[in-house]
């Protein structure tokens, strides 16, 4: 029994010893899309016209440091999504997406040691694009690799 | 409980070719020692009586009341084993002593073996590469299905439920010997509908789903195995031949699988019992050949194994990005044989008992689909190892051995089947470049087993390796079951592993103690990271290799208050720190958090044909995450299980289990589970029934 009780607080020091070296600070959370300050666009049912541009405009905070980030726009003839906001958009008819359906998906980058930062893009839409429900899909990383998402649905009519 | 667990360690170790039944609460402390001064690590066997009596769904989960071994739950009901927090390939399974290869890197892939065919099975845990080669780092979960029929002809049929996915299974055995000759034969057929978790919506990627009737849309599925033995049993010479074949098909979760969260045409909640897409199905065959020869000092061994791993993964086409709709709902498919040879010497030679063998293994894999994953490969090993085990004294024995292996991995390239703008020209784009590595391995393991009066002690450190699997080495794309972008490394060297392992035991009449504690190494854990960037939308997970420390222990005490109760409490507990690279300082993934069990059980008779027993298991919370994992409460559930033997007229005996889990219904998240990532709760209150009848 004796010998049990040895094993248990050899390794309760060595517990003990671990947890101490690495109080360094370990990033442990997500970075944030928000729109504190500005003007978010696009929010949430906003509807363009082909050969509009969208002035992409969003806040990206993090505690530590952060990554880089992705727009993806995607169609959503088919209604494959439910909203993840309170609002529920209007949606147009299903349907097959045709030839000239609009994708768009584009990586961009942070400069080095931002906490906060102020995403600015113009998105061309295409004068043919066809129009009906689309999904504006921003995406976020921290330089650990903590990855935030915001989904937006729009509507080119 | 770990009576019965002694129980069945004595039962598994008694010669194969007699039917032995032994009383499980009269185990002597002689019994008791003379099976843990078998091995100098730390092992548990598990017999039929065991997996009969304690029948809690499926093999896997029966298995979770072992200290040190989880089921990681995959969906459908399914589960995989992880041994001590090891799990995918860092553990092995063997059946009958052969290597199971199926398609076991992937998260939602489950055991693919006939559990009801399973004779008993063996847990030896912590590192067993001497034996086993590449991979048994974690582990061996050692599965047998060769008992040999002592009588002319004897069966059994089982029928079997559960209510949580309406379960519902049927499994025959019948096996018989005629001089030296024997047959066995066995089918088990199983069908289960969705199943159903204790909340009405969940949410996943920023997405509200609502269930109807608190189940998971399309986790439906169905199981068809059947096997067939032959053999001859002589005075030295054993030989058989089995062949067995598992059909599964199940369906995935529908709301959160494929490249976006779906609100497909099909009508999901028209039937809960239904497969619809997207869904998989795997056949795997395996045809298995054992002869040994044996006289007083010498015996030899030969092990010759085909097996043919198919699976097919299939969805709803759809455009995603720059690749267009695709022809037909076959997302991926893997075709993978593989053949093994194994040859073993065993030599008495005084107080030396010696051992030597070689053994080697060719895998071919072919794929299909339009979702990429993993390129086509083809892979061989061979390896050989010496070990020899001195017995000292009658209470003091050393064991130490020495393996070398070699491998070779030739993956192929692989090009998108659509074209991609890249600065303004379309690109078939490379997924996988074709690659040609070789590895090489030296492993070695010395065990100490010591005695000495109510004590026994064991010592064992090992080396363990894994050769790293092409997925690791070669892939390249999304992984489309979680929306990610993974890329693999060709640099990558095989992963070692260093371990020691030390097991204290002591028992008088009454108590029952064991303290297992272990401390293991890894100079370069390889593992998937996320990172900052993105490619082609998606966040990249990169393969990457890093020093990893874990240490652990697991302890259990069972109390004999008289011949019907009995006590019984065990923990364990895991720790692990990466020790370089990018995510110094953080866990690994799916880090179990500590876990304690306490039950007490009521025997009916002193023949412990029949029980009653009552168990409560908390699980700590989980705060040690790494991206992009999320902490995970505590918990805690109750839990009932039962059995009872009756003898029916003749040598007919009817045996009924009922497992009863979750019973206040709680609603709780397993931080291990493969459903945790995307927030689906552990399912509610399931009760677990199974009828069986021999004769």
């Amino acid at each position: 029994m004796k010998k049990n009780i040895t094993l248990l607080s050899l390794l309760c020091a060595l517990c003990a010893c671990n947890s101490s070296d690495e109080k360094e600070s370990k990033d442990m959370t997500p970075p944030v899309i928000s729109d504190t300050g500005i003007t978010a666009n696009p929010i949430e049912c906003q509807e363009y016209r082909p050969g509009d541009v969208i002035h992409f405009q969003y806040v990206f905070t993090d505690d530590v440091e952060l990554g880089n980030y992705n727009i993806e726009i995607h169609n959503n003839f088919d209604h494959h999504t439910h909203s993840g906001s309170a609002v529920d958009c209007e949606l147009e008819a299903k349907k097959e997406a045709g030839e000239k359906a609009w994708v768009y998906n584009q990586d961009f980058a942070i400069p080095a040691g931002q906490r906060t930062y102020t995403a600015h893009v113009d998105i061309q839409i295409p004068d043919d694009a066809e129009t009906g429900n689309y999904h504006f899909m921003v995406r976020l990383t921290d330089r650990t690799g903590w990855q935030q998402l915001k989904g937006i649905a729009i509507k080119l009519k | 409980m770990i009576t019965m667990l002694l129980a069945a360690a004595l039962c598994s170790a008694a010669p194969k070719d007699t039917t032995v039944r032994l009383d499980a609460v009269t185990v002597t402390g002689l019994q008791r020692r003379d099976y843990l001064m078998r091995t100098s690590q730390s092992a548990v066997q598990v017999s039929s009586e065991f997996l009969n009596q304690n029948f809690a769904g499926s093999l896997m989960q029966t298995l979770e009341s072992l200290p040190g071994v989880k089921a990681m739950a995959i969906g459908s009901g399914q589960s995989k084993p992880v041994i001590r927090g090891m799990g995918f390939n860092r553990l092995v399974v063997s059946e009958d002593g052969i290597k199971h290869e199926g398609q076991q890197w992937g998260d939602d892939h489950g055991l693919e073996i006939d559990q009801f065919a399973v004779d008993r099975a063996e847990v030896i845990k912590g590192p067993a590469a001497l034996l086993y080669g590449s991979d048994a780092i974690g582990g061996v979960l050692n599965l047998y299905t060769n008992h040999v029929p002592a009588e002319p002809l004897k069966g059994s049929v089982q029928v079997f439920g559960r209510t949580n996915n309406e379960q519902i299974g049927l499994s025959a055995k019948v096996g018989g010997r005629s001089g030296g000759f024997f047959y066995r034969a066995n089918v088990t057929l199983i069908d289960y509908a969705d199943f159903r978790v204790p909340t009405d919506s969940i949410q996943y990627y920023s997405y509200w789903i609502k269930l109807k009737d608190r189940r998971l849309r399309n986790t439906a599925g169905l199981e068809h195995d059947g096997s067939v033995m032959l053999g001859y049993q002589g005075y030295n010479f054993h030989t058989d031949v089995r062949i067995s074949d598992s059909y599964l098909k199940s369906g995935f979760f529908a709301n959160a699988h494929g490249l976006e969260v779906r609100l497909s045409d099909i009508d999901y909640d028209r039937s809960r019992r239904d497969v619809d897409l997207p869904y998989q199905w795997v056949n795997h065959l395996k045809v298995l050949s054992h002869t040994t020869w044996r006289n007083d000092v010498l015996s030899a061994e030969l092990n010759l194994a085909y097996q043919n791993n198919v699976r097919e993964e299939l969805s709803e086409p759809v455009s995603h990005g720059y690749m267009p709709k695709p022809d037909g709902t076959l997302e991926r498919r893997f075709n993978k044989n593989t053949y093994t040879a194994a040859f073993l010497l065993r030599y008495e030679l005084g107080r030396h008992s010696l051992q030597g063998g070689v053994n080697g293994e060719l895998q071919h894999n072919r794929r299909d689909g339009w979702g990429f994953i993993i390129p086509d490969f083809e892979t061989g090993s061979v390896g050989g190892f010496v070990l020899d085990r001195f017995t000292l004294r009658e209470n003091l024995i050393l064991n130490a051995g020495l393996r070398f292996d070699y491998a070779h991995t030739h993956i192929h390239s692989y090009q998108d089947w659509f074209a991609t703008p890249v600065g303004g020209t379309a690109v078939y784009q490379q997924r996988s470049a074709d690659l040609r590595r070789n590895f090489t391995s030296f492993t070695w393991s010395a065990g100490i087993n010591y005695s000495l009066g109510q004590w026994v002690m064991k010592a064992n450190v090992g080396k363990a390796f894994r050769v790293p699997i092409p997925k690791e080495l070669g892939t390249d794309g999304i992984n489309y079951h979680i929306f990610r972008y993974e890329r693999g490394n060709a640099q990558l060297d095989p992963e070692e592993s260093y371990q020691l392992d030390i097991s204290v035991n002591w028992a008088n009449g009454t108590w029952e103690i064991g303290v297992e504690p272990y401390l293991n190494y890894f100079p370069n854990y390889i593992f998937l990271t996320p990172t900052a960037q993105y490619v082609e939308g998606l966040q990249l997970y990169n393969y990457t290799q890093a020093r990893v420390l874990r240490f652990g222990m697991e302890a259990q005490v069972t109390c004999r208050l008289s011949d019907r109760w009995h006590l019984h409490a065990q923990g364990e507990y895991l720790y692990a720190r990466q020790k370089s690279g990018e995510k110094k300082g953080y866990a690994l993934p799916f880090s179990m958090p500590w876990s304690a069990d306490a039950g007490v059980k009521y025997y009916f008779d002193k023949r412990a044909e029949g029980f009653i027993g009552f168990n409560a298991r908390i699980v700590g919370r989980q705060d040690e995450i790494v991206p992009p994992e999320k902490p995970t409460d505590g918990y805690w559930t109750l839990n009932l299980s039962g059995a009872k033997k009756f003898q029916l007229n003749g040598s007919i005996t009817l045996n009924v289990a009922l497992h009863a889990d979750n019973l206040l219904n709680r609603r709780y998240y397993n931080h291990t589970s493969y459903y945790r990532l995307i927030d689906v709760p552990e399912p509610g209150r399931n009760i677990a029934l199974k009828v069986g009848m021999e004769f």
